[in-house]
């Protein structure tokens, strides 16, 4: 590969090396200083839910702030991957729609969880009532915003099957329309404080979580294959 | 036989194990809805040549690379194994 | 593309059905619903006896008609594929539509069957063994109403003279029979077994 490709291609790699950085500090600030994943009990009693915040005070406030500053990662790789689907045979449209969702998806995804504990934390002393519908707002909008991500899943899922230029492999649609259903899955949880479809349950958190996880490896190396298989003389349309 | 003919034996199959199991509790237990392991096991057991004749037949499965044969297999051992095993315990 | 066809012959004359992307898709779904099953048993072997009185409610005829109703769409998709093979894709086309009526059929029935539930009171929260029901029922009612669309794709397929590939009618035909195989799996946990 002459240098003007590996040049031309070193923004691209920019890109993608955001990914693992990204997705290491989400497991960072979510499971071990938040603890958000897995989600506290739904079935917790007010006074309960205010001793979890007093004893991960410290914590929860570092995590978030750190979110605070590394969110941006995400549109990065949104403005990424909505590249490598204009560079498929459908319509950009599709990339458009992958980036409006998420963009909208961000905010009850993981910004309203995050300012929630933070203000939770914020005044000790508050009423405890109030700490727990923070909680409540905070997990509620954490597991229960599946619309914006199932229409994502729906739509790269679609854009890779019709896709001609295979930038992806067809059977990466499937397991993205896996999240479809687990996000439909996750619908219970504005009924449920125990078992499995509330917010920590076996089937509206884990195994949708678990099946997240193996779509994101899956994606991770998929765009790595679509950055090194783009020619030097590939045209993309603006 | 004709693939044709193998397929509706096979659907005739499936359709009498099902109505066996209609016919085992209405007709034969008298519509008893108590606890009954041997009942159990037995609708476990059915189930579980349904669910490998839909994937060796229908699915075809058997004619199919080796490997999917124990993909399958494997699926059946283990969910149903499990299942049952839930069920003893 | 042709590559991602593989009904091509092997050394051991063994052929794959479909693609091999679809039959990911198939077996990921067969292990997600299956976790589903067990998680329902772990449920199930805390309150047996609540989950025993729940199922009485359940209409095992419903039950029958509907697996029926799966099993003979399948039988009809199974034949369509075996049309197709044979070249006579107008066949094939009418097959499927019967298939494909028969799927509408059991929507139809499990509509009702739910209606008739929740007329007596029933819903998701009722109990752990309705909230599996429902919840369950659903999940699989999406893959049948998912699996409608995937055979007017097949239908697509087979009006089309310059389409007409028989990976794509194999691919859709390996989805229905997954439908109808998970649903043999529901009938038995749900409705038979006690």
């Amino acid at each position: 590969m002459s240098e003007a490709a590996i040049a031309d291609k070193r923004d691209l790699w920019f890109c993608w090396w955001v990914l693992p950085f990204f997705y290491s500090f989400f497991g960072l600030i979510f499971v071990l200083l938040t603890r958000v994943m897995p989600p506290p009990s739904p079935h917790k009693t007010d006074a309960q839910i205010a001793t979890f915040f007093h004893s991960h005070t410290t914590t929860i406030q570092i995590g978030f702030a750190i979110l605070m500053v590394v969110i941006g990662g995400s549109g990065i790789l949104n403005g990424f991957v909505a590249y490598e689907m204009k560079r498929m045979s459908v319509n950009p449209a599709f990339a458009y729609t992958y980036i409006a969702t998420l963009a909208v998806g961000a905010i009850p995804g993981c910004l309203m969880c995050a300012f929630s504990f933070l203000a939770a934390t914020f005044r000790p002393d508050r009423n405890v009532h109030i700490i727990a519908m923070l909680y409540d707002v905070a997990l509620l909008t954490f597991v229960g915003s599946l619309g914006c991500f199932a229409t994502q899943y729906l739509v790269l899922g679609i854009a890779v099957l019709l896709d001609k230029n295979q930038i992806f492999p067809k059977w990466f649609a499937y397991v993205s329309f896996w999240n479809v259903i687990t996000e439909l899955l996750a619908a219970p949880v504005f009924v449920f404080k125990k078992g499995p479809f509330s917010w920590n349950g076996a089937i509206s958190f884990w195994e949708g979580t678990v099946i997240f996880v193996i779509y994101l490896n899956c994606f991770i190396l998929l765009l790595r294959k679509a950055v090194q298989s783009q020619g030097a003389t590939e045209v993309v349309a603006d | 036989m004709s693939s044709s003919a193998r397929t509706s034996v096979v659907w005739l199959a499936l359709s009498a194990l099902t109505l066996a199991s209609w016919w085992l509790r209405v007709v034969h237990d008298h519509g008893a809805l108590s606890a009954s392991t041997a009942a159990t096991v037995g609708v476990l057991a059915v189930a579980l040549v349904k669910g490998r004749l839909i994937i060796r037949e229908f699915m075809e499965v058997r004619s199919a690379p080796v490997w999917l044969g124990w993909a399958t297999d494997g699926w059946l051992s283990v969910v149903w194994v499990t299942i049952l095993v839930m069920y003893l315990v | 593309m042709a590559a991602e066809t593989s009904t091509a012959s092997r050394a051991d004359g063994r052929t794959l059905p479909g693609d091999i992307n679809m039959w990911v898709f198939v077996l990921g779904d067969m292990v997600f619903f299956g976790a589903y099953c067990v998680i329902f048993m772990f449920y199930r072997t805390r309150e047996q006896d609540m989950f025993l009185q729940s199922q009485r409610h359940l209409s095992l005829a419903t039950g029958v008609i509907n697996t029926l109703f799966l099993l003979t769409s399948s039988r009809f998709v199974a034949l369509a594929v075996q049309a197709v093979r044979d070249g006579k894709h107008e066949r094939a086309t009418r097959l499927v539509g019967v298939g494909g009526l028969f799927g509408i059929a059991f929507v139809a029935l499990k509509i009702h069957e739910w209606y008739v539930l929740s007329h007596h009171g029933f819903a998701l929260s009722t109990n752990d063994f309705f909230m599996f029901y429902f919840a369950l029922t659903a999940i699989h009612v999406f893959h049948v109403l998912l699996g409608m669309f995937v055979l007017g794709l097949v239908v697509r397929e087979l009006r089309r003279d310059d389409l007409q590939r028989t990976w794509v009618v194999e691919a859709g035909a390996t989805y229905w029979h997954m439908v109808d195989l998970i649903w043999v799996l529901l009938f038995a946990i749900l409705y038979v077994m006690r």
